[in-house]
């Protein structure tokens, strides 16, 4: 956001904080002021106290300062004073959120941010910078676009975007960054964990994607609310927007097939504040994309939280692969060596109210009829805010959201490969749940290679048929690729980067090295129907 | 802005569409009632009497007739009140003029075959707007045009739509309760219509009470284990769409479905019995949906299933009554713990 909006948005954000929690606390079924303000000292003096906290001790005890001064001046607080503590604390959050913004930087950054990733990206060993010395590495090979980027282009020009990828690693929004740069459009604001912004190498490209910072430690529900609202701002003042739906990076290796709401229903909100205020064009388009990639990064660490017992795993993690740059270098290197692909591919846009978008930025309904969006939010010809309507509203954009992830969801080598091998290594022992095979590998834990071959014709000529229906996406690399071509392929990746192989050839048979990996990577295909049944 | 009027449609002039229109001018609020014939309208319009489907009951003055869809589809708030079978087209053709600051009613119970849609869900399909709610609740139109109490129930996910619709109907003799649980609702509404089959069968065999709740009781445990599939609330079946509902139209005469089943208990086959209606019974077509979707599922629902089997499959009532009557002890909340039966000691 750039200085003027900044300043700008600061005094709206608080004051439409303040307003609401002012208008809430004259309700019956609503918080009065005292309990919000105690709530929100509550919460942030609890944070303080956590050991696992990554703030340095100047900022800690400036926080604390800050917490004490608000605690001693609320029992003698009247109704104004209550108002002016709100005031105070609602700023104090926003200008953290909206953070040291240099626009100067913001500028430049679009230069200098694609070669910093190319570099990155590119295979960083030494001899192979030298080779292509003075050549700056381009990214136009490891990074593929596909899907409805003119359409993107041309809705950049007639409304604002809010662009939502799946989420699998904390390379999505590098990757996404290069790619929106690709297209020539402006860099997006983005709500980035802290965690990144501590990462040195990240954060360079975190502040310069337009990141602003989003502190998951920070539980006072007055914090969320202003994410929020910050978040509506920057799309009613024109910033293009980028979410991660999920909420955070999946775990699981599956799609994303429930969506978190509350900052997509800032598109509903946006909408109508636009419309309220007459702004020249007011419409937000939202762009699902998926991010598609042989291997994940941090898989190792993501898929072992995920299979922690329930209450155990952790949302926000500090330490995985991702903040140790040698393993980004051995991953980046690894996949230059096999010529792999990140596949961006772009979905169909929608409305704030889950309807189709064309590239003029018109909506249509199921049968092709245009629609007057601006009707969907007028109370009596007036255009009106209704938090219980926009939630509904939102809900609706969110199944939308969730079917062109499915449909646009790439199925890679590596995906296939892990599907089959799982699928016959759960067949193989039909006695164990998943828990249990996932824990001893199975009684059984090879597969004949033949079979494994053949299984992999037999999987492809469905997942071919799920394609022509428009229900998935394929790699490219696999069109026209048989069952042996293909294992082999899938079989080069599983060996290029993980400490441990998901599979691995012994002679004649495939056996698993790490079940936990290989059901991560199968995970991609949970959902779809295979065999005449959704795979679980 | 708005073209939307200040006035209410209700589209489909049978029974319960007039007597949903009927109920709206009561309150005052102008309604406009669409319907395809122009005899009916002319009749309607001449000597405020639907005879067809409402007999000598006098609507109300303040109702107006028309055939033209684009007209009746100006209003605010839109009823649907269509037979199931033509509702997806008249949906469509209402798509062409409805706008999404309108709200959208449906007061047509069933489900959709092949697509196993509700009502609602085809609304949402063929139309632009999403204000969509229904309204059932144990109504039998002609008792509702006797001014006999009842009440019924609004459903939507939107409040702006259950308020709205609670505030056209409600009055003394009709009140209306709210409710976010549309899935539910509809679902009740529609799979009951089997139930009413299966019960008018019980009548026209001659059995009594006894057999009836027997047959209520079970039945709306099938019910509610079909529509767990669907996320629902288990409360809303035990409400007034629900069990309200199956109370009225297993038990009455006048609940078309009902007599569906009860001319089939007398021996009467399903074409004959229909052919001497001139209405339709949905329950009939959601029997065969209803089936399908217990086969999809995996449900074992034997009530739901012989029904199905009578209406669609030729099978004999008595051969119906034996597979019921013999199926295997088990705990009544838990179908899966079977108790073996065993021959006395001689």
């Amino acid at each position: 956001m750039q200085n003027k909006d900044r300043e700008r948005a600061i005094v709206e954000v608080v004051s439409r904080i303040v307003n609401r929690s002012m208008e809430d606390s004259q309700l019956s079924t609503g918080t009065p002021l005292v309990q919000l303000l105690n709530d929100t000292i509550y919460q942030e003096k609890k944070r303080l106290k956590s050991r696992a906290n990554s703030v340095t001790t100047k900022a800690r005890n400036e926080d604390r300062q800050f917490w004490d001064k608000i605690q001693k001046a609320l029992p003698h607080a009247n109704d104004s004073k209550l108002k002016e503590l709100l005031h105070d604390v609602s700023k104090r959050f926003v200008s953290e959120v909206v953070g040291n913004f240099n626009p100067k930087v913001y500028e430049t950054s679009v230069k200098v941010l694609p070669v910093g990733l190319s570099l990155l990206l590119n295979a960083l060993s030494p001899t192979r910078i030298i080779q292509n010395f003075p050549k700056v590495p381009s990214l136009e090979n490891n990074i593929l676009i596909s899907g409805q980027a003119e359409t993107l282009q041309r809705l950049a020009q007639k409304g604002t975007i809010m662009m939502v990828p799946t989420h699998l690693s904390n390379l999505d929004s590098p990757v996404i960054g290069w790619s929106i740069y690709k297209l020539g459009l402006p860099p997006f604001t983005y709500g980035a964990g802290l965690n990144l912004f501590s990462n040195p190498l990240l954060s360079f490209f975190m502040q310069n994607l337009g990141a602003y910072r989003v502190d998951r430690r920070k539980k006072a529900p007055i914090y969320k609310d202003i994410l929020k609202e910050y978040a509506a701002c920057c799309l009613e003042y024109g910033y293009h927007s980028l979410f991660f739906p999920g909420g955070t990076r999946s775990r699981s290796g599956m799609l994303e097939r429930k969506l978190k709401k509350g900052l997509l229903g800032t598109a509903a909100v946006a909408y109508t504040n636009n419309l309220i205020r007459k702004k020249h064009n007011p419409k937000i388009f939202i762009v699902p994309c998926t991010l598609n990639y042989h291997l994940v990064l941090e898989a190792e660490t993501l898929v072992e939280d995920y299979l922690k017992e329930a209450g155990k795993a952790r949302y926000i993690i500090e330490d995985d692969e991702f903040s140790d740059i040698r393993r980004i270098l051995q991953f980046v290197k690894g996949l230059g060596t096999l010529n792999s692909q990140i596949h961006v591919s772009l979905g169909q846009a929608f409305d704030p109210f889950g309807n189709r978008v064309d590239e003029d930025g018109e909506s249509y309904d199921n049968r092709g009829r245009h629609i007057d969006i601006s009707r969907y939010v007028m109370r009596d010809g007036v255009p009106t805010i209704d938090n219980q309507r926009d939630r509904e509203y939102t809900n609706e954009l969110s199944l939308k959201i969730a079917q062109e992830f499915s449909a646009q969801n790439m199925i890679m080598v590596t995906h296939l490969v892990a599907h089959v091998c799982f699928s016959m290594l759960e067949r193989k022992n039909p006695s164990m749940d998943l828990y249990r095979l996932l824990h001893t590998g199975g009684d059984i834990t090879h597969i004949m290679i033949m079979e494994v071959e053949q299984e992999i014709d037999r999987v492809m000529d469905q997942l071919i048929r799920l394609r022509e229906a428009g229900e998935i996406r394929l790699e490219p690399w696999l069109a026209g690729r048989n069952g042996t071509q293909i294992l082999d392929r899938a079989l080069k990746f599983f060996k290029t980067y993980h400490t441990k192989n998901a599979l691995e050839r012994r002679g004649d048979r495939i056996v698993a090295g790490d079940m936990n990996l290989l059901y991560y990577y199968r995970n991609r295909l949970v959902g779809y129907v295979i065999d005449g049944h959704k795979v679980r | 802005m708005s073209n939307s009027q200040e006035f209410i449609s209700v589209l489909g002039a049978g029974s319960w569409g007039s007597c949903l229109a009927h109920r709206i001018a009561i309150k005052g609020y102008p309604v406009t009632l669409w319907m395809r014939r122009e005899e009916q309208a002319e009749e309607i319009r001449t000597t405020r009497r639907n005879s067809r489907y409402l007999g000598d009951y006098e609507l109300h003055p303040g109702i107006t007739p028309t055939t033209d869809l684009k007209e009746a589809a100006k209003a605010k708030i839109i009823v649907i009140a269509v037979p199931s079978k033509g509702f997806r087209a008249t949906s469509r053709e209402l798509g062409d003029y409805v706008k999404p600051d309108q709200i959208l009613l449906s007061a047509t119970k069933g489900i959709e075959p092949k697509t196993y849609l509700r009502m609602s869900q085809i609304l949402k399909e063929e139309t632009a707007c999403l204000k969509i709610g229904v309204i059932s609740g144990p109504n039998l139109a002609l008792e509702v045009m006797q001014e006999h109490p009842t009440a019924t129930i609004i459903a939507s996910r939107f409040d702006e739509v259950v308020e709205a619709g609670m505030r056209i109907f409600n009055a003394n003799l009709f009140r209306t309760y709210g409710s976010h649980d549309i899935v539910g609702v509809e679902m009740a509404g529609a799979l009951k219509n089997v139930l009413a089959i299966a019960s008018g069968m019980i009548s026209g065999l001659g059995y009594g009470a006894n057999t009836r709740a027997f047959l209520i009781t079970r039945g709306l445990s099938e019910l509610i284990r079909l529509g767990m599939h669907y996320d629902i609330d288990p409360m809303t079946m035990s409400g007034l769409a629900g069990v309200g509902d199956i109370f009225v139209t297993c038990s009455s005469e006048k609940s078309r479905n009902f007599r569906v089943g009860k001319s089939l208990g007398e021996g009467n086959t399903l074409e004959e019995t229909l052919k001497a209606m001139n209405q339709v019974a949905e329950g009939v077509r959601t029997a065969q949906a209803a089936y399908d979707l217990a086969q999809k599922f995996g449900e074992t629902l034997p009530i739901v299933e012989a029904t199905y089997h009578i209406l669609h499959k030729g099978l004999p009532l008595t051969q119906a009554q034996m597979l019921l009557l013999g199926r295997p002890m088990h705990y009544e909340h838990n179908p899966k713990r079977i108790i073996r039966d065993e021959l006395p000691p001689k």
